[in-house]
Order: C-alpha cells, then sequence, then structure tokens
C-alpha cells in the first residue's frame, strides 16, 4: 500500500488551461504536490503555489513521460493519481478533415493519454494503489457537426478506460473517465462567441454551462477515499444535459 | 448543519451511509421497523452525532405523510434525500408471483416516488436540494433468477433521471448510485455461515477488484452525490462495483 515517508503527489497532463488548469491548483490548494504537465505553462506562470512544478510535456512523447516518472519517484514524490486532460478540438467538417489534423487528433487526445497511463502504472503497480482520471467528453456519445475527428478520440477513450481498469484492478489501481458537457474554458471559447457559448444554458435541465470547478470536483471524487470501489465508470459532469 | 432523509436506515447500506452522513449531516433514519432502526440513531447519538430515528412503509402514502409531518414537527427541514430502502427477491420469473413482484416493485420503486414526492415541495421553495436513490448493477444490466429485483432498479433509474429533468430548473439533483455486490444482510440472505465463505470467495473472484464491497463503499458514493462537490451532476449513476460493468 501507500509508502507514507514519500510525498503525495499528482500528475496533471494539460494542465496550462481549462480543466487541467483547474485541476492542478484545486490540488495544490490542499496541500498535495501536482506534477503539471502541458506544452506551455499558460496560466501556470502566473500561478503562486509551492505545490505546483511545471515540465514541458508533449504527451506524444512517451519516453520523456516515463522519464518524468522515476525522476519524481527518485525525488521523493508518491504519485497517487494521474489525470489525463490534454487535448486538441480544431473543429474542421468532415469532408474537409485532412490527414495530419486527424492524425494530430488522434495521437494528442487518445494516444497521448495512452502513453502517460503507461507511463505511471510501473510505479503504481509497484505500491499497489493509485487512480487514473481520464477525460472523455458528452460529444463520445452525441457526435459533434465538424468534430468527428475528435468525437472519435473521446469514444476511443472511454474504450481504453474501461479495458485498463479490467486489467489494472487486480494491482489496486483504478481507472476512470469524466465526460464534461459544454464547460467555460478555452477549448469552446476558440470556436464561441462569450454570448454563443453562455446560449447553451438554455438546453441545459440545472440551467448553466458547466464551470472547469465541476469537473475538477469530479477528479477530486474519483482520485479521493470515497470512490474506493468505483473503478471502469464514467462520470457525466453535464447538468443533466444527456440523460442516456 | 444540513438535514438528510435516509430510508432503510435501519441496517446494511442505510445504517452505514447514516454513520458516514452523520459526521457532517444531521441524519433522519427512516425505517419500517421502528426498534431496529430506533437501534443504530441511538448508538450514533451516543457518539454524539445529531441522529433521528422514524418509523415508516414507505409503500403507503398515509404512512409517507405522517412521517414527513413528524419530521416536519420535531425536526425541520430535509437539505436532502437518500431513498434507499429496498427487498431481495431471488427468483426466476416463472417462479415469481404476482404478488411476489408487487412487494419488490412496491417498496423500491413506488417507495422511491412516494418519498421523493413528500420532500420536493419544501425542496421547491428554498430552489435547493439533492436526492439519491438506490439503484443497482441491474439498473442497466439483466439478472438471472432476479427479474423482479432488476425491473425494480432499472425503473428507479429511469425515476431518477425523469426527476432530474423536471427538478432541475429548481436547482434539485437526482442521482442513483448503483453499487455491485456489497456484503450486506441482503446478500447473505438465506445462506449459512459456511456457505456464505465460500459463495463470498467465489464471488469476489469475479470482480476485477478482487473484493466485494462494503457499504461503507457505498455511503462514500452517496456522500459525493449528496453534496455540493456534485453541484453539476444530476440524471447520473455513478457504480461502486468493483469494476464489474463498465458501460
Amino acid at each position: 500500500m501507500a509508502d507514507e515517508s514519500k510525498r503525495p503527489t499528482i500528475i496533471v497532463t494539460g494542465a496550462g488551461s481549462g480543466i487541467g488548469y483547474e485541476t492542478a491548483i484545486s490540488f495544490a490548494a490542499r496541500e498535495v504536490h501536482v506534477l503539471c504537465w502541458d506544452v506551455d505553462p499558460g496560466r501556470l506562470a502566473a500561478a503562486q503555489s509551492r505545490h505546483l512544478a511545471f515540465d514541458e510535456v508533449d504527451v506524444r512523447d512517451g519516453t520523456r513521460m516515463l522519464e518524468l516518472v522515476e525522476k519524481a519517484e527518485g525525488a521523493g514524490h508518491r504519485i497517487d493519481g494521474l489525470v489525463c486532460c490534454a487535448a486538441i478540438f480544431r473543429r474542421v467538417p468532415f469532408l474537409q478533415l485532412d490527414e495530419e489534423t486527424f492524425d494530430a487528433h488522434m495521437a494528442i487526445n487518445l494516444e497521448g493519454t495512452f502513453l502517460a497511463c503507461q507511463a505511471v502504472l510501473p510505479v503504481m503497480r509497484r505500491r499497489r494503489a493509485g487512480s487514473i482520471v481520464v477525460f472523455s467528453s458528452s460529444i463520445a456519445r452525441s457526435g459533434s457537426t465538424a468534430g468527428g475527428h475528435y468525437a472519435a478520440t473521446k469514444g476511443g477513450l472511454l474504450g481504453l478506460m474501461r479495458s485498463l481498469a479490467l486489467e489494472v484492478a487486480a494491482d489496486g489501481i483504478r481507472v476512470n473517465a469524466i465526460s464534461p458537457g459544454v464547460t467555460d474554458t478555452p477549448q469552446p471559447r476558440g470556436h464561441s462567441t462569450e454570448e454563443q457559448l453562455y446560449a447553451k444554458a438554455k438546453d441545459i435541465p440545472l440551467g448553466r454551462i458547466g464551470a472547469a470547478r465541476d469537473m475538477a470536483q469530479a477528479v477530486e471524487f474519483l482520485l479521493g477515499p470515497l470512490s474506493g470501489y468505483v473503478t471502469g465508470q464514467d462520470i457525466r459532469v453535464n447538468g443533466g444535459s444527456q440523460l442516456i | 448543519m444540513k438535514t438528510v432523509l435516509i430510508t432503510g436506515a435501519g441496517s446494511g447500506i442505510g445504517a452505514a451511509t447514516a454513520r458516514q452522513l452523520s459526521r457532517s449531516w444531521r441524519v433522519v433514519l427512516a425505517d419500517r421497523d421502528r426498534d431496529r432502526v430506533e437501534t443504530v440513531a441511538e448508538a450514533l447519538r451516543a457518539e454524539g452525532h445529531a441522529a433521528t430515528a422514524v418509523a415508516v412503509d414507505v409503500t403507503l402514502a398515509a404512512s409517507v405523510t405522517e412521517m414527513m409531518r413528524q419530521i416536519s414537527r420535531d425536526i425541520g427541514l430535509i437539505h436532502s434525500l437518500f431513498s434507499n430502502a429496498g427487498i431481495g427477491l431471488d427468483r426466476t420469473v416463472e417462479e415469481t408471483t404476482p404478488a411476489q413482484w408487487r412487494a419488490v416493485l412496491d417498496v423500491h420503486v413506488k417507495g422511491a416516488f412516494l418519498t421523493t414526492k413528500a420532500v420536493l415541495p419544501q425542496m421547491m421553495e428554498r430552489r435547493s436540494g439533492s436526492i439519491v436513490m438506490m439503484g443497482s448493477d441491474y439498473s442497466v444490466k439483466g439478472m438471472k433468477a432476479g427479474a423482479a429485483y432488476a425491473a425494480a432498479k432499472s425503473a428507479i433509474y429511469s425515476l431518477a433521471k425523469s426527476v432530474a429533468m423536471e427538478f432541475a430548473a429548481f436547482n434539485i439533483r437526482c442521482n442513483c448510485v448503483g453499487p455491485g455486490p456489497i456484503e450486506t444482510p441482503l446478500l447473505r440472505a438465506g445462506r449459512d455461515d459456511q456457505h456464505w465463505e465460500e459463495w463470498k470467495a467465489r464471488r469476489a473472484a469475479q470482480v476485477p477488484m478482487g473484493r466485494l464491497g462494503t457499504p461503507e463503499d457505498v455511503a462514500g458514493v452517496v456522500e459525493f452525490l449528496l453534496g455540493d462537490d456534485s453541484a453539476y451532476i444530476t440524471g447520473q449513476i455513478i457504480h461502486p462495483n468493483g469494476g464489474q460493468i463498465s458501460w
């Protein structure tokens, strides 16, 4: 079980913005050390916390992630959790979608998550403890106009999550997903005006779009003791907008 | 301090949830068996927690109304509800009598309906509330020799989704917890010690996490769903099931 002499630590990919950033700062506020991985520090550059440590990481580079995990272990960190937020979403109508764009989404969103999981599993397996959260999306079920490539990656993440959950359950490692609905992050703001984004609230039963904080709270649940018998699940944090 | 009403609180998951929630909530424990639920409440009070026992038959509207009158008089507002009362039935479809069928559906589904309906007016007035209904893995899968139970649990999940949609505008959330195999009196019923240990080992081996769940495993999910950390989650089911069903 957990080595209490080591420093409780989680890793967040895509930690420079959006849900990844919110997750990182919420754990840091609870004095959990957070290894923040992203291609750019983004909002982390202005964050003031001794519990946040940034490393420039492209999740397509599995070797680098493995090295960073080993280095962290060697420096006295106990990797309790991995939160996979790194993703891209460039809206392109299907017939205009080129191979390069398709490949980039698959490589970052799906394969990047796969590689990040591979990087932490050896240390979690050794300790027979750990919790992994991957970020899918309501789009995995609903599909998305001009977003088939993104939907495919988010659907694929659910298959990866369920399979990995089965594979590592006996090692005391839990793996779950969160599927946000429309959430106020830089990602939808990249292709919607603020007015368009907030107008979506009228179609959501709880009457508001999601906040990154809503997702971070779900991560806290899935990485924490209240979810000790929960694995292989997809928690849909969507204000009741997709009850299937 | 907020108050949560828990039905079926006299044993098993209901009692464990009451114990867990009593650390930060005032708990009202309801059960058909007055003596049994009073014993649980008394134990919580002895530990310094705010706990009150009430007797109710959740299948009878008049009984639920009387319970609410008593709570209103003696305790005050109910902020959250964990609708947990349930009974088991291991019978094939051919063996199940109409009376058995009705008994199972009444406790689970009608009980959830009546109890939820009873707490909604005050939640609507305050425009705030959280309801958790006791579903099961069988809310989303079939159960060999358990059609009545599975039908009841599926019905509860559908009821929860509909309540979620209907009352979201009042900032009232409604979700299900859907446990897998949990060590409770319900699961153990009818098995002697030796048979139970053998059965438990066999069943645990089928669960990816290699163990049966505990009532506390379920209580943790209920605590999350009742609390503010799940403020944007409604109409959902979370399965503490050790990974035995993912969907």
